[in-house]
């Protein structure tokens, strides 16, 4: 092997190490530390600041469902039941709020009707079915609860600090571009933005 | 008294005084005081030192309203938000208060407004592209508005000189419609976009695509550090690696001992002195304390950005320019143009599974304009032209939310892998210059400090709506032909203002008759005061506008000291 071969080889070692250090690849070592780290700050099981306290359990329950808690975090894990609470409170209009509002109670009132207790007390499948059925009734609808709300648990999953660091690739300076590589090389996984 | 009042003026006297610290203001800084010129800067908001970026670093997580801004916010930047990412957390304290500074609108205009030390050059595409020989001839050859009283061959070499100081990177391409410049390496495609510029240049007759000519640097460039990647420039950059006022030509104006920067001075008027036939200086009000202040100068340069140059002319009345200054055309105000935009194509191509990229490239890809350029190219329908800006990513979480059936462990892993590859493009055309165009002082309408305000009458008309048919068809044609697949157009709303590349209102031309400028950015009736920024433009090209301010400047600012020099001014 030439010098410059033997160098190149050890660059690129290099640089797999610095990926690595920025935790672009996810181990199963650092998950469960999240996790505990996670359960230690407890998401999701914080008082709900401005969604009624009811709607708040069903809106976690719902992203549970959405995004469950797998070999990687699930959207408890990542605090979107609270994302949606401060969302609700801070950030949507008035006709958003009254859509998640309505949603949500409708969502409630038909599990009660369905299966005599609300949604967030249903074994897994049964919410399932009530999302499915929801989905098949908002397809063409524009401006549904089911969109709104996907878009609220979707972003505020993606957007968190567990998913960020240690589900996404994360690469806050990544100091050169590298256009054309292997998946394979950046864990398989999107890159936090 | 008079001896305090003298002391004051002398005080409050410079060599030069530049109205506005953006793109132009900042280069007019950095030339007029490497000169050796005393130059007093006058910005109308708060003051930003580089690495004054508060959210350079900040991580989705730590915004609370992650990506969406909170109503205090919204009701505060109504018109400012209308852009759609201006007002998003990262910037929105880079974009003005629409209540303090209110506007008024005869036809929709998105009028955005970066009030701080460095204006817009903090938030700015930084896309970076000449004006060609066409561009400068265009207005002669079809009768259109008036001529340009330079051309190409007058601002080249203020190209070359401007792109070594600010650090452009791109690639030589020999293009005439887009000439080469003066750059630093140039960034690279990723997969998708090479295979589609070699399949657009085989089924297109060798239509090129290249790499996006960007201010930002590929290689340490003048004490500045080179890009890392993190496409997040509109944040602000504390490694300096695009160019800003703030990165890099105040620095270097600040390095001669001849800068006086003074922020929270809002420019009202450009004092006319009757008996010297020329102007003195400028009145501001400080934004904070609401004074009236004067400042006094050999020579004046208006860079407050285009609307803002020429309210400051409007409202600067006098006997010998009752409807503004410079006036004598009655052009100060029309011939408003803007880029009109957000038509285009997306489609996906099912290669490159396997590959992806590392590093948030801050540029995309460039498809030159190839219409209305030669005789074969000639288009019946419409005159000028347009480009593409564009680029390929791998789809993200966000295709998630409209797939209402899909939820739950696979739906969850699917999210987190990159998706499938998207390759997009979306067009940029010119604005012709008309005289109805136009914007107004408006008396009636008054911002924080009891100033007028400015009402704007513009809109687009045959022309380009014509030639936005055509971005649109050539755009699925284009990708069609690259084999891309599911090719869907797009045509949004793209209102007058929106683009953020306003032009025109003070345009320059060979006639006193018929415009406000001559070759040399001088107002022709008071060749003291010169006006560099989007204001002078005869025409708009459909090219981004802030290296040609950029240009124009230094070449102003050249001719300003070299008159000086000879006592001309």
């Amino acid at each position: 092997m030439t010098t410059e071969m033997s160098m190149i080889m050890t660059r690129r070692e290099v640089l797999k190490r610095a990926a690595l250090m920025l935790g672009a690849a996810l181990s199963p070592r650092i998950f469960s530390h999240s996790l505990q780290a996670a359960a230690q700050v407890s998401p999701n099981q914080a008082k709900a600041r401005f969604l009624p306290a009811e709607l708040h359990k069903i809106a976690g329950a719902f992203s549970e469902r959405i995004l469950p808690r797998t070999s990687t975090p699930g959207a408890t894990d990542a605090g979107v039941g609270d994302f949606i609470d401060i969302m609700y409170g801070k950030y949507l209009s008035v006709e958003e709020r009254k859509l998640l509002d309505d949603g949500l109670s409708e969502l409630d009132a038909a599990s009660r009707n369905l299966h005599r207790a609300g949604f967030a007390s249903l074994p897994g499948v049964d919410q399932d079915a009530m999302i499915m059925r929801l989905a098949t009734e908002s397809k063409d609808r524009e401006k549904s609860f089911l969109a709104q709300i996907r878009e609220l648990v979707i972003v505020g999953y993606f957007t968190s600090e567990i998913v960020g660091k240690t589900v996404l690739g994360y690469d806050p300076v990544p100091g050169r571009f590298d256009p054309c590589i292997p998946l394979s090389e950046t864990g398989n996984v999107l890159w936090n933005r | 008294m008079a001896n305090l009042q003298g002391a004051i003026a002398r005080q409050n006297t410079y060599d030069a005084i530049v109205i506005g610290s953006g793109i132009s203001g900042g280069w007019a800084a950095k030339e007029l005081t490497g000169r050796g010129l005393r130059t007093l800067v006058l910005e109308r908001g708060r003051n930003v030192e580089h690495g004054d970026y508060p959210t350079a670093f900040t991580e989705n997580w730590e915004v609370e309203g992650r990506n969406r801004s909170s109503l205090d916010v919204i009701a505060r930047q109504l018109k400012q938000s209308r852009a759609g990412y201006t007002t998003l957390p990262a910037s929105a304290h880079w974009f003005a208060d629409d209540i303090d500074n209110p506007y008024s609108e005869e036809k929709r205009f998105d009028w955005m407004r970066g009030y701080h030390v460095g204006g817009r050059s903090i938030t700015w595409g930084r896309q970076s592209y000449r004006f060609n020989e066409l561009d400068f001839e265009a207005n002669v050859r079809e009768g259109i508005a008036v001529d340009w009283p330079i051309r190409y061959d007058d601002l080249a070499p203020w190209y070359d000189y401007t792109e070594k100081f600010a650090g452009i990177s791109g690639s030589l391409e020999g293009l005439p419609q887009l000439p080469d410049g003066n750059f630093l390496p140039p960034m690279e495609m990723n997969c998708l976009e090479r295979d589609v510029k070699k399949r657009v240049a085989i089924a297109m007759g060798g239509r090129p695509i290249i790499i996006g000519r960007v201010a930002n640097l590929t290689q340490p460039h003048m004490g500045r550090a080179s890009c890392q990647y993190r496409n997040r420039c509109i944040r602000g950059c504390p490694y300096g690696a695009y160019f800003s006022s703030n990165a890099a030509t105040l620095p270097a104006a600040v390095a001669t001992g001849n800068l006086t920067l003074r922020p929270f001075s809002i420019a009202t008027e450009i004092i006319y002195d009757t008996n010297e036939s020329r102007a003195s200086g400028v009145r501001i009000i400080d934004a904070q304390t609401g004074e009236a202040i004067d400042f006094f100068a050999k020579v004046i340069f208006s860079c407050a950005s285009a609307v803002a140059s020429t309210f400051i002319l409007l409202n600067s009345k006098s006997e010998r320019f009752p409807t503004g200054m410079g006036n004598d055309s009655g052009e100060l105000g029309h011939n408003l143009m803007d880029h009109h935009f957000k038509v285009g194509a997306a489609g996906i191509s099912e290669d490159f599974a396997d590959k992806y990229f590392r590093g948030q490239r801050a540029n995309g890809i460039y498809v030159p304009r190839f219409r209305n350029i030669s005789k074969e190219s000639t288009r019946s329908d419409y005159v000028r032209g347009f480009g593409f800006q564009g680029g390929a990513s791998r789809l993200d979480w966000a295709r998630g939310i409209k797939e209402f059936a899909a939820f739950g462990a696979k739906f969850k892993a699917d999210m987190i892998a990159p998706g499938p590859w998207r390759f997009g493009i979306g067009a940029w055309g010119e604005c012709l210059p008309y005289h109805e165009n136009k914007l107004s002082l408006n008396s009636e309408l008054r911002d924080k400090w009891g100033q007028p305000t400015v009402s704007f009458s513009c809109e687009w008309k045959a022309n380009e709506y014509a030639m936005r048919r055509d971005m649109k068809a050539s755009a699925v044609e284009m990708l069609e032909a690259a084999g891309l697949k599911s090719v869907t157009p797009f045509d949004d709303v793209s209102a007058p203002g929106m683009c953020i590349h306003e032009m025109g209102t003070a345009r320059m031309g060979k006639d006193p008759k018929t415009s406000v400028l001559n070759k040399w950015n001088q107002i022709h009736a008071v060749p003291n005061v010169f006006v560099t920024d989007g204001a002078c433009m005869t025409s708009g090209s459909c090219v981004n506008p802030s290296l040609t301010y950029m240009a124009l400047t230094a070449r102003a600012c050249d001719h300003a000291v070299n008159e000086l020099n000879r006592k001309n001014l």
